[in-house]
């Protein structure tokens, strides 16, 4: 069925919107970072690639491009995890278990600002409901500050992070799941082949190529994740939850240096193009057109 | 179907385990919300309640706008769902059913959209709506919504318009149907559960947007949940009773809106299409 | 590209017909004094003097710290900001950086006559030849306790850097720690870590010339100081802001706190024990009685280019500043904003509002230790903008951080954040 001019028609909307609000800015900043601007509405001359030269050769740079894989791994490590053992259980049928995934959804529905407050609060030593319980428990001694140490913020953002989207990313997982037929669990069921050997034999690879998207644009979603760390720790502390949409933000509005703010997002941009591009191919490979 | 007693004991743990995962912090935020303040701070927390007080909730509604940020939030994420689902679904479905040049390349650089950080698209989407009278407005944060959940939906619904047997949209064709009216006729209605999943995903994270809606948005009146609540919490103290209460507001609405239709963005993923 | 705008917005202004003349001149007011109670005092201020001032309608735009170092410049460079925009002293030399600020000498030296100013308020505003903006309101940090936890333990309130570490620890116990101090790469910190070079000698970070000279002995030896009393704060202090160390000290958990005031929450969300509060003035390294503090004198900028405009707004601030009005602005949070005027300090709509009656002693010593106040990059009659950036980025707090979270030696440390400062600079 070849209708070139209807097709078109029916994507350009679309299409010209996203070149409007996104790629039309993104040359705007390529060219900013060319030029040396500081605060936001002053005007500058053109430097050529001096900033380029500056930020490659900046040790905090290289330190938030590091912090940035760091955190995309961490999260998607423990979303995936999180993820898939919810979706497995909510596969199931059991009483309550439509309830059970409607509500699951709870913690991406809320703002982040609210989930920042809420652990912010539950993770407080005074008022806090974490440590009371942990020490109750046994598992602690002396109550433990969260964010007191830069590995221990980390780890905790991703926790924070990961707790807000496992239920989304299950859901999407779920959604795969329930597109494979249930005959062929139940022909392998006759063939006499357990549970594990039916996750692995038939869930596994009938779900890997969802699993493969949500990676991928898991991946990017993650990478650009800025509220959540800017309202809890700022991308402390000394430094080590700053990723590189924290050290933007900060170059930009607290440094006053929109240039090189610009310049660290066209570098990042570069980053996660080469990504997503290599990415995408191996989808294409696998035959991702179902 | 029966399944062995141990394996039904493993799913109740599991579940047992996401219950406290995500239910607890509610609870512990809304029961908080209803206690006097001295109990809120107090060293050894109480888990179920030992007082009781509205003075938050009166305290956050009385002094603060909080309806008015409330009334911006429904209208600006309604609005980004609809104009979403009136981008996505043609653009959809000429994807992944209508053939053309190009189609391929295109799929794959809607994708790519989220391959930059958004801060960097901040600064000149600002100007650029200076430019156009569009600072604190709440069009403004419409077309930022959108741009961004755009491309997502688009690949979301790719799947519920996949799922659709060829047969009915050949048979429709036949019939002597412009694609415009397969696609409105046939494909929406065939759709609908998806099409719903795909609106609830906009409007969602219409709902939840902070940093441009913080810095598009000028004016006390236009402001929406996430920054208004975030202003409420005091600059150089902390009332705590006040942000539990802020936070429960700031939850509640899209609890009931889940209440309500909630079922259908889970049925809509995992049914997608009515067979 | 903002000038030619502007210039078009007053041309329209003034090419609109002789009718406008009985339209009020409208003004907008931005300030980050969010919490509800004082959007409402503000409010209740401002519907009087709209009342009394029919040409003119002013209305707020209460505005969030963490947003308004990215909003206002973009708004301003926009054409879409506020005729007047509270400040705190680093934040007007980027306003001024960006062409939005004309001198408003003459009209603070009008005000100056009529109410006397502190001068170390007009001083933080007054640089480059001219004043950025006018003093509206003043805090500063003092040492806040409990009488009677201080009673218990046996210990006198601390005047030395010997005494309050030694108080600290007599204080600290199972259940209580007897100091808390932040150690978070955000403002507070930044006000804190100063509070305590400034009482030990190393109150200025820039020479005469306008060489940073950060680095040096008396810095180190207060980041020291600084660092050997986190053993008494709670392990989440890295993670502290303003709200957290007073809801400790509300709850009893703290004996001790560094902080503007403690009397709203403490009356709110604590006992409320007049009586039982003590504060006093941030110990000297060596105990000389000279104690100083940090002072931020908050002022407000004018931003509007247009005569009209301009005047309202001056009209406004002269109207909150009369001392009848004065006192009611200062208590829309009591016991925290102190007042820049001497008329004010003893003005009668100050000292009536109920909650100052009751902890009159207090604030009086608090207006007391304001009085020698002083702010990091705006000691020495002339300010250089990269404070700015050094405010904006932290960069004293950070440099704690690096000493207590990543245990870099402080001597190490400071020179770091020269060089901090110096990059910032470039």
């Amino acid at each position: 069925m070849n209708r070139p001019l209807i097709a078109f028609a029916f994507v350009a909307p679309a299409l010209v919107f996203l070149a409007a609000t996104l790629a039309w800015p993104l040359v705007s900043a390529f060219l900013l970072s060319l030029q040396n601007v500081r605060s936001v509405g002053t005007t500058g001359t053109w430097v050529g690639l001096e900033n380029y030269q500056y930020i490659l050769a900046n040790a905090a740079f290289w330190r938030s491009t590091g912090l940035s894989f760091g955190w995309v791994i961490a999260n998607a490590a423990l979303q995936t995890l999180l993820a898939l053992l919810a979706a497995l259980i909510l596969h199931q049928k059991f009483p309550g278990v439509r309830v059970a995934r409607t509500w699951i959804i709870l913690t991406w529905i809320v703002p982040t600002v609210v989930v920042v407050m809420i652990w912010r609060w539950l993770f407080s030593t005074s008022g806090g409901m974490i440590n009371p319980i942990l020490l109750q428990l046994g598992i602690i001694d002396r109550p433990v500050g969260f964010f007191a140490t830069p590995e221990s913020a980390f780890a905790t953002l991703v926790f924070i992070n990961s707790w807000r989207w496992f239920p989304f990313i299950a859901l999407m997982m779920l959604a795969g799941m329930s597109r494979i037929p249930s005959d062929l669990y139940e022909a392998a069921r006759i063939d006499g082949a357990g549970a594990f050997k039916r996750f692995t034999r038939i869930t596994w690879p009938l779900l890997a190529p969802t699993l493969t998207v949500l990676l991928i644009v898991g991946t990017l979603l993650s990478f650009n994740v800025f509220d959540v760390i800017w309202l809890m720790t700022q991308g402390g502390p000394a430094g080590g939850t700053r990723t590189l949409p924290v050290l933007i933000y900060e170059t930009a509005f607290r440094s006053y240096r929109m240039s090189e703010a610009a310049t660290i997002a066209v570098l990042a941009t570069a980053l996660l193009m080469s990504f997503a591009v290599l990415a995408t191919r191996y989808l294409a490979r696998s035959g991702d057109e179902r | 179907m029966r399944r062995p007693l141990r394996w039904s004991i493993a799913l109740a743990a599991g579940l047992l385990v996401l219950a406290a995962l995500i239910g607890l912090p509610f609870w512990w935020v809304v029961s908080g919300a209803f206690k006097a303040p001295q109990e809120i701070i107090a060293r050894v927390p109480t888990f179920f309640p030992q007082s009781f007080t509205l003075e938050h909730f009166e305290k956050l509604l009385s002094a603060s706008d909080y309806l008015t940020y409330l009334v911006n939030s429904v209208f600006v994420s309604v609005l980004s769902a609809l104009v979403t689902l009136v981008l996505a679904i043609p653009a959809s479905y000429a994807f992944f059913r209508l053939t053309f040049r190009g189609r391929e390349t295109l799929y794959r650089i809607i994708l790519l959209a989220y391959a930059f950080p958004s801060i960097v698209v901040l600064i000149p989407l600002f100007a650029t709506f200076a430019r156009l009278g569009l600072v604190d407005t709440r069009l403004a944060l419409v077309l930022v919504n959108v741009a961004f959940a755009l491309p997502f939906a688009i690949w979301m619904l790719r799947s519920f318009f996949a799922s659709i047997p060829r047969e009915i949209e050949e048979a429709a064709r036949l019939d002597g149907g412009a694609p415009l009216t397969v696609l409105l006729r046939i494909m929406i209605p065939l759709t609908a559960p998806g099409i719903a999943a795909v609106a609830i995903f906009a409007f969602v994270t219409s709902w939840t947007e902070y940093v441009f809606a913080s810095v598009m948005i000028l004016s006390d009146a236009k402001r929406t949940i996430p920054v208004g609540f975030s202003g409420i919490i005091g600059q150089y103290q902390v009332d705590w009773g006040l942000l539990l209460a802020g936070a429960s507001l700031a939850i509640l609405p899209v609890v009931l809106l889940f209440a309500l239709i909630g079922r259908w963005f889970v049925t809509g993923l995992t049914e997608g299409a009515v067979k | 590209m903002k000038k030619q705008l502007t210039l078009l917005l007053a041309g329209g202004m003034l090419a609109a017909p002789a009718t406008a003349i009985a339209d009020p001149v409208e003004i907008t007011v931005w300030h980050m004094e969010q919490p509800p109670h004082r959007v409402e005092r503000i409010q209740s201020l401002i519907d009087e003097f709209n009342a009394a001032n029919p040409d003119i309608m002013v209305s707020q735009e209460p505005q969030n710290w963490g947003e308004i170092y990215a909003k206002a410049p973009a708004a301003v460079a926009a054409g879409t900001g506020p005729d007047m925009l509270f400040a705190i002293p680093d934040f007007a030399p980027i306003l001024k950086d960006i062409g939005a600020l004309e001198s408003v000498a003459d009209f603070v030296e009008e005000l100056d006559g009529a109410h006397d100013f502190v001068d170390s308020t007009v001083e933080a505003y007054s640089y480059d030849g001219g004043v950025w903006a006018v003093p509206l309101y003043n805090m500063t940090l003092n040492l806040w306790y409990r009488e009677s936890v201080l009673e218990e333990a046996g210990i006198a309130v601390p005047t030395s850097w010997d005494e309050w570490r030694a108080a600290a620890e007599a204080l600290t116990t199972d259940d209580q720690f007897g100091m808390g101090l932040p150690a978070n790469r955000q403002l507070y910190t930044d006000q804190t870590v100063y509070s305590v070079m400034v009482n030990g000698g190393a109150s200025e970070i820039y020479n005469e010339d306008g060489t940073l000279r950060f680095d040096n002995p008396q810095t180190v030896a207060a980041y020291e100081f600084y660092n050997s009393m986190m053993e008494f704060s709670p392990p989440d202090a890295p993670s502290w802001t303003w709200g957290e160390a007073e809801a400790c000290f509300a709850s009893r958990s703290c004996a001790m706190v560094m902080q503007f005031t403690v009397i709203s929450t403490y009356e709110n969300q604590a006992e409320g024990d007049a009586s039982d509060l003590g504060v006093a003035a941030i110990p000297t390294s060596d105990g000389s009685g000279d104690n100083a503090t940090i002072a931020y004198a908050n002022a407000v900028m004018l931003l509007s280019d247009e005569e009209a405009r301009r005047e309202a707004s001056k009209e406004f601030i002269r109207f909150l500043l009369q001392p009848e009005n004065y006192g009611r602005f200062l208590n829309m949070e009591p016991g925290l904003f102190m007042p820049v005027t001497a008329d004010g300090a003893t003005a009668e709509s100050f000292w009536s509002d109920p909650m100052v009656q009751e902890y009159r002693d207090q604030i009086e010593t608090v207006i007391a230790n304001g009085q020698n106040g002083r702010l990091f990059g705006f000691t020495s009659g002339r300010v250089y903008p990269a404070i700015a950036a050094i405010s904006a980025q932290n960069v004293l707090a950070e440099t704690l951080q690096s000493v207590v979270v990543t245990g870099a030696e402080p001597a190490d440390a400071v020179a770091a954040g020269q060089d901090r400062m110096a990059d910032l600079s470039r």
